[in-house]
């Protein structure tokens, strides 16, 4: 009899034991090499510029705790050659090396062969090798489409702007998603598009410049893509007023700027969360899948339109709809990556 | 179509054409002493960049826009005494010297920025505004013009007065004889090395004015590279005004007015190709130099480090 607390007492410890293994996250599977993951990421530029290299980095370093990953991050290694860095982490023993620039996509793979190291690269899926190269994009055009509606509905002047820092292809697919949403609600609109250079993603005073030049034109709606260059696009938006005294809106992408929104400009920002094909691709190293094409989208949150302002009712009734359509298919936004295609576009779009 | 030919428009066009020709003017002059000297400094880059994060970080401790402008222009002085000391002193390659000290500024004010900021992108609070110049500011299409940082303003009245410095005192004389003749010039009791270390003294101080224009007058924050080139064309807008001051404005003007229309033209919506729009200031600064510099004698003694005998 004196047995029997014992016994009870052991049977509660199992049962709150199989409580607790059943209700928390399943553990992560040891790796084949027994010890966590070494992933390292490799930036153009700085990884503090609020927009394509931070989120590239942040993303990494979201899964850190959760994933127990050793990361290191290359950043500002310009858009030159890159092999050195990646055969130094390779050496290093990475296993996987996410290469976080369009301009990488082609060496990369390269030595990925070379050093038979697991690589990700952006915007080559035909690079794609099982067990060795992933690639990861956007669909960002859905996002775009988006921030085009909320830019049809907000505008004052019906003169919309768009600066970019280059036309690679993420940028050329969310113009085209951007016209296209503008083009939704209001064919008639006024739509300008400026370029800052070839590769002006750091030109802050370009991207100044060229807003000043469209809001000079009538633009009240800024849609700015650029990476450093977009600090200068946001602060033309603030310094300048629109034709009729009012606001210029900016509209971002990638990242939040809202910590520096000093002036109330900042309307909106198409995020990309990278966080959500970082870890599509650990669980397939883990389930020995690598090697994929992996994609940011609206439905598996890889994609947003982040509004940061009170917006009038009509706008956010349009955007919802809108939001709906591409989700249920009904609104189909093109993805138009090539530069020429996306420029003869724009110009039957908005004839 | 309208709104291109609109007073706003004009006025955008020509107010940015000065305001983006402030730093190159700034930092031309003084390389054109420097050349002048027989040095050529390739590191321009690297003292504007400097300055433009010295200038950024001082105005953003202190708030005060005096003490940002001229903590740039010590830090492009800095600059010019170290490059000095590995060209005149060291006699290393002036050339590799100069990349290096680029390379130094871009690699130094990205660390800093890091260590001093990590992931934050600071902003400096309102501390400078544009000045009008009354009546002139009210002229309709340039009123822009008589719009500017009051920098723009210095910069425009410091052409002259480098003019007259250059070729109507002593100093510019001396300055001129080291550059064509320094062993001559040494002869006749010219100190060699204290002519080219003040022209490079000279030089980091318009130089780092011209970088704190950028970060502190017409951005009020600090990106990595910002300078983007800038000190470069000063370099080649010095060898198409052929050393001299007075055409130092009219280079910078003509890149400045380029640039302004790349933007003007990709608003019209012209049906041309973009890549060529975007190459018109580079074209036409090429266009130029084949044209007016063709025969350009360039300093004697230009890139040659002096040894006294």
């Amino acid at each position: 009899m004196r047995k029997f607390p014992s016994f009870l007492f052991i049977v509660l410890l199992y049962v709150l034991m199989f409580f607790y293994t059943t209700t928390k996250a399943p553990a992560i599977p040891p790796h084949p090499g027994a010890r966590p993951l070494k992933v390292a990421v490799v930036v153009p530029a700085s990884s503090t510029d609020q927009g394509w290299n931070q989120m590239g980095v942040d993303g990494l370093r979201e899964l850190k705790d959760k994933w127990h990953l050793t990361i290191e991050v290359a950043e500002n290694q310009g858009y030159g050659d890159i092999k050195p860095v990646l055969r130094d982490l390779a050496r290093k023993g990475f296993d996987l090396i996410i290469a976080h620039a369009s301009g990488y996509q082609t060496v990369t793979p390269e030595v990925a062969v070379e050093r038979d190291v697991r690589v990700a690269v952006v915007e080559n899926p035909a690079a794609v090798r099982p067990g060795l190269v992933s690639n990861y994009e956007g669909e960002a055009q859905k996002g775009a489409y988006l921030a085009g509606v909320l830019a049809a509905k907000m505008t004052r002047t019906n003169v919309v702007g768009c600066v970019t820092s280059a036309e690679v292809p993420d940028w050329n697919r969310m113009t085209v998603g951007f016209m296209e949403g503008l083009h939704s609600i209001n064919p008639k609109i006024n739509f300008l598009y400026n370029v800052i250079g070839e590769a002006s993603y750091e030109d802050a005073i370009g991207g100044k410049r060229n807003t000043e030049a469209q809001i000079a034109a009538g633009a009240d709606v800024i849609f700015g893509m650029g990476d450093g260059a977009s600090f200068g696009i946001m602060k033309a938006c603030e310094e300048n007023r629109a034709k009729d005294g009012g606001k210029v809106w900016f509209i971002d992408v990638i990242g939040d700027k809202t910590g520096i929104d000093r002036k109330q400009i900042l309307l909106a920002s198409v995020l990309w969360n990278f966080d959500v094909v970082y870890e599509m691709m650990l669980i397939d190293i883990y389930s020995d899948r690598f090697g994929d094409d992996y994609r940011q989208t609206l439905e598996n949150g890889g994609i947003e339109l982040a509004v940061y302002k009170e917006i009038p009712s009509v706008a956010r009734a349009a955007m919802k709809q809108a939001e709906e359509g591409i989700k249920n298919g009904r609104i189909k936004v093109s993805n138009i990556a090539d530069t020429r295609e996306m420029r003869s576009y724009m110009r039957r779009l908005f004839k | 179509m309208n709104s291109i030919f609109s007073e706003p428009f004009f006025t955008v066009l020509f107010g940015g054409t000065l305001t983006a020709s402030t730093p190159i003017i700034l930092a031309a002059i003084g390389e054109d002493f420097v050349e002048s000297g027989g040095i050529l400094n390739l590191g321009l880059e690297g003292m504007m960049l400097l300055g433009a994060f010295t200038a950024f970080i001082a105005a953003l401790i202190t708030e005060n826009v005096y003490i940002g402008l001229l903590s740039g222009m010590a830090a492009g002085v800095v600059l010019g005494l170290l490059f000095g000391y590995l060209v005149i002193y060291l006699k290393i390659n002036q050339i590799v010297a100069g990349l290096g000290i680029g390379l130094f500024a871009i690699g130094i004010t990205s660390l800093l920025f890091r260590i001093l900021f990590g992931a934050e992108f600071p902003v400096i609070p309102d501390i400078t505004d544009k000045t009008a110049i009354p009546l002139l500011s009210k002229i309709p299409y340039a009123s822009s013009i008589f719009n500017q940082h009051l920098i723009t303003y210095i910069s425009w009245i410091l052409l002259p007065i480098a003019w007259w410095v250059l070729y109507k005192t002593s100093f510019g004389l001396n300055v001129r004889a080291v550059g064509e003749n320094p062993a001559a010039a040494d002869v006749h009791g010219v100190n060699v090395y204290r002519t080219r270390y003040l022209t490079l003294l000279f030089e980091g101080v318009l130089a780092g004015l011209g970088g704190a224009f950028l970060s502190i007058c017409d951005l009020s924050f600090f990106v990595f590279h910002m300078t983007q080139g800038r000190g470069f064309i000063a370099i080649a807008v010095v060898m198409l005004a052929k050393w001299n001051p007075a055409g130092i404005f009219y280079g910078a003007f003509l890149f400045g007015i380029c640039h302004s229309l790349t933007y003007g033209l990709q608003i019209l919506g012209l049906d041309v190709p973009r890549e060529f729009i975007l190459m018109l200031p580079y074209v036409a600064v090429i266009a130029l130099l084949c044209i007016l510099a063709r025969n350009t004698r360039f300093p004697a003694a230009f890139c040659n480090p002096y040894e006294r005998e």
